[in-house]
């Protein structure tokens, strides 16, 4: 007995031992690196492997056809990497140094892999900037360094039901926050919804919820060059109060919903609008709403005019370890292309990340693809640090308590600071 | 091999190489599979590596007890370990007295015994995930099954699992209901070892029923009920795929236990945190099982 402890201890010393072989130093991951030089002209060479996940993955390779009829010298080969799965695995690919040339990276993964030194900071002069929509390009920024290049968005609008709004005696949609709390009390009290409008009451991902009243009260999460965080502010704490008001009025469900529940309750009326991306269009129309009985507007700003909303998406990187840095870029580069983006969204729904690209066909003249078009012109990205999911985890919970009337949304930010300041920026 | 194993005149040495020989592949995977990872995580414990080291694992710091610490003071660990105590509390001993009253039920039964055997062992062969998606459909506040029940008696039920004093009792129940099959098994082959002729003995001294249970049937079940206690125990402080199926946690963390807090720890990539909870946890159920040893061991 004592014997075996003995040897255990030893052991584990011995293990521990091995990791103090060398300090932390503080050359690799992100902040302040410089962007890298240059591609070449002249066409892509060489095999270039991709990694994408989703729909993208499984489309992506028959799209990719186009690129190697330009560039006969290369060959792309895709890969789909399911998304449940995606993380870890590009976690090993950056760890192992054995990774593809190119891979579409979740916009809130950025932080975390550049820091751990795995992603190419994106060449000079490969894209400009300002042909993306702001928030996108803001997702590809880690301590000022840019690692890769915006490629597809979504962004989140406000869905209501045009015909209870109708009864209630609105013709368009609310564009302020006092009108916008009118309108959900008008749907409750004249369109006969049960709730007028839904919103999370806490629990994973309410931070993508309750972040845009914040952003459009003009809070900012951190400062400008991402080191500290500036979440205890006024504006975070006025916008709380705004948001968890509508539970306290009985305006939202104070629960969080089961799967389904939402897309049914819009459908059969008790719920009269909420707030999300693209995708709940075909959602809520396979719930049987009919597509003249809703719209989507842009999220009302806090006196007039749009609100700022949160832009989510996919990143295209390059992994550090690629041997064909020069083939990979220019695949991307070739991918944020307006009229390539286009067909992408031809082909998959995507929406681009390419301004210019909402200027012709579809983009440009569906009503309810305009609305989102509009609204990415204000939304925003959550800080791309690395401990990005950690700090979100800890607003959720805040914003749970703060949603059942246990905390003032002043002392609920200024906890949200303080856990985030113990966390940290990991960068 | 074979040629050493069928050797003639083996000494002790030549029979210990070949026992080796044997052994090898097993030692082999062993050490890198399981003991190298275990010794790694223990030492990662000690570092404050996160998910951005991967790339140059030993260059992290050396960080001492410091994880430790940081867990101990941590409130959020003080919340899910208190949470996770409770479900033990609450959850094995009433595992445990549903499973020995079926079992000394089912064993006064001649007939149909199996068909009931088999149906109170169903929820434990059944995948856990099915099972909490049944139950929250179950316990839901509206339209849930149980609270429709309630309904007819006119009783209006609570949101179980939105509330935080009844989501944790609410994952115990389920959990009861869903464990006591395999101690009723157990308990059911345990009851065939009770002496007869001791309690024919003792019913023609007029021993009443429960008397009979109380100093026959159970004396001889303590080694039995160890066992129990000490599978259910190591169960329940592992508790995690309840709650990430039906609460993730919530509401306000009041189902969120030690396992899910490291599993959230690793997922935000803080990997020596992570490990030094997932260590705690392990000493926990290593004093734990040494208490139930000491608290249940018979008496000589």
């Amino acid at each position: 007995m004592k014997r075996t402890t003995i040897t255990l201890v030893g052991l584990a010393t011995a293990a521990s031992l091995a990791f103090t072989a060398c300090g932390r130093d503080d050359d690799a991951g992100a902040g302040g690196e410089a962007q890298s030089t240059a591609i070449a002209d002249g066409k892509a060479k060489g095999t270039i492997e991709v990694w994408a996940m989703g729909t993208e993955g499984e489309k992506l390779g028959d799209f990719v056809e186009e690129f190697e009829d330009a560039n006969p010298d290369a060959d792309v080969k895709v890969t789909a990497v399911p998304w449940e799965a995606a993380h870890d695995k590009i976690s090993n690919a950056i760890a192992a140094g054995e990774g593809p040339d190119v891979s579409l990276i979740g916009t809130t993964w950025m932080g975390e892999f550049a820091e751990a030194g795995g992603l190419m900071p994106t060449p000079e002069g490969l894209v400009d900037e300002a042909d993306f929509f702001p928030g996108a390009w803001q997702s590809t920024e880690v301590g000022g360094t840019s690692y890769g290049v915006p490629w597809y968005v979504e962004t989140r609008v406000l869905y209501y039901r045009s015909d209870l709004a109708k009864k209630a005696g609105w013709d368009q949609a609310p564009t302020s926050w006092d009108d916008l709390k009118q309108f959900a009390e008008d749907l409750k009290s004249k369109g006969g919804a049960k709730y007028g409008l839904n919103l999370q009451p806490g629990q994973t991902g309410s931070w993508q919820s309750y972040l845009p009243f914040a952003w459009t009260d003009g809070a900012t999460l951190t400062n400008d060059d991402g080191t500290e965080y500036t979440i205890d502010s006024p504006e975070m704490a006025e916008a709380l109060d705004y948001y968890t008001s509508y539970f306290d009025d009985g305006l939202s469900m104070t629960r969080t919903l089961d799967p389904g529940e939402l897309e049914s309750g819009f459908a059969d009326g008790s719920i009269g609008s909420f707030i999300s991306g693209p995708w709940h269009a075909g959602l809520v129309e396979d719930a049987g709403v009919d597509e003249s009985d809703y719209a989507v507007a842009p999220l009302p700003g806090k006196d007039d005019g749009m609100g700022t909303s949160f832009v989510g998406g996919g990143d295209l990187a390059v992994f550090k370890d690629t041997d064909n840095a020069d083939g990979a870029w220019k695949f991307v580069q070739w991918l944020s292309e307006p009229d390539v983006q286009q067909e992408f969204y031809d082909e998959v729904g995507d929406l681009p990340a390419v301004q210019a690209s909402w200027d012709t066909g579809e983009l440009s003249t569906d009503p309810q693809l305009k609305v989102f078009g509009e609204q990415l012109k204000d939304a925003q990205s959550p800080p791309s640090v690395p401990t990005w999911e950690q700090v979100a985890a800890s607003i959720d919970g805040l914003v749970e308590q703060a949603s059942r009337g246990d905390l003032s949304g002043e002392d609920a930010v200024k906890q949200m600071q303080s856990e985030a300041k113990s966390i940290g920026t990991g960068l | 091999m074979s040629a050493t194993a069928v050797h003639q005149d083996p000494t002790r040495r030549g029979q210990a190489v070949a026992g080796w020989i044997l052994a090898s592949p097993f030692v082999v995977l062993f050490l890198v599979f399981t003991a190298g990872p275990v010794l790694a995580s223990l030492g990662m414990s000690f570092t404050d590596m996160r998910s951005t080291d991967l790339r140059h694992p030993f260059s992290v710091e050396f960080v001492g007890l410091a994880n430790y610490v940081d867990l101990v003071q941590d409130p959020l660990f003080r919340k899910v370990t208190f949470n996770t105590l409770l479900y033990l509390v609450l959850g094995v001993p009433l595992t445990m007295g549903i499973a020995l009253a079926v079992a000394v039920g089912l064993n006064g039964l001649s007939r149909s015994r199996g068909f009931f055997r088999v149906g109170f062992y169903l929820p434990v062969v059944t995948s856990i995930v099915a099972v909490s998606v049944v139950w929250k459909y179950i316990l839901r506040d509206q339209g849930g099954l149980l609270n429709a029940a309630l309904g007819w008696v006119g009783i209006n039920g609570p949101a179980w699992l939105d509330s935080t004093s009844t989501a944790l009792p609410s994952l115990v129940v389920m959990a009861a209901w869903r464990n006591f099959g395999t101690l009723m098994v157990i308990f059911l082959a345990g009851l065939q070892t009770v002496p007869r002729e001791q309690v024919e003995a003792a019913e023609v001294d007029g021993a009443s029923g429960w008397s009979r249970f109380r100093y026959i049937t159970l004396p001889a079940l303590r080694p039995v009920l160890l066992f129990g206690a000490v599978i259910t125990g190591i169960g329940y402080l592992q508790f995690f795929e309840e709650a990430f199926v039906m609460t993730k946690g919530g509401p306000l963390d009041s189902t969120r236990s030690v396992t899910f807090f490291a599993f959230d720890q690793f997922g935000y990539g803080n990997y020596g945190y992570a490990a030094a909870a997932s260590y705690l946890l392990f000493l926990a159920i290593v004093l734990l099982t040494f208490f139930q040893f000491r608290v249940l061991r018979t008496k000589d």
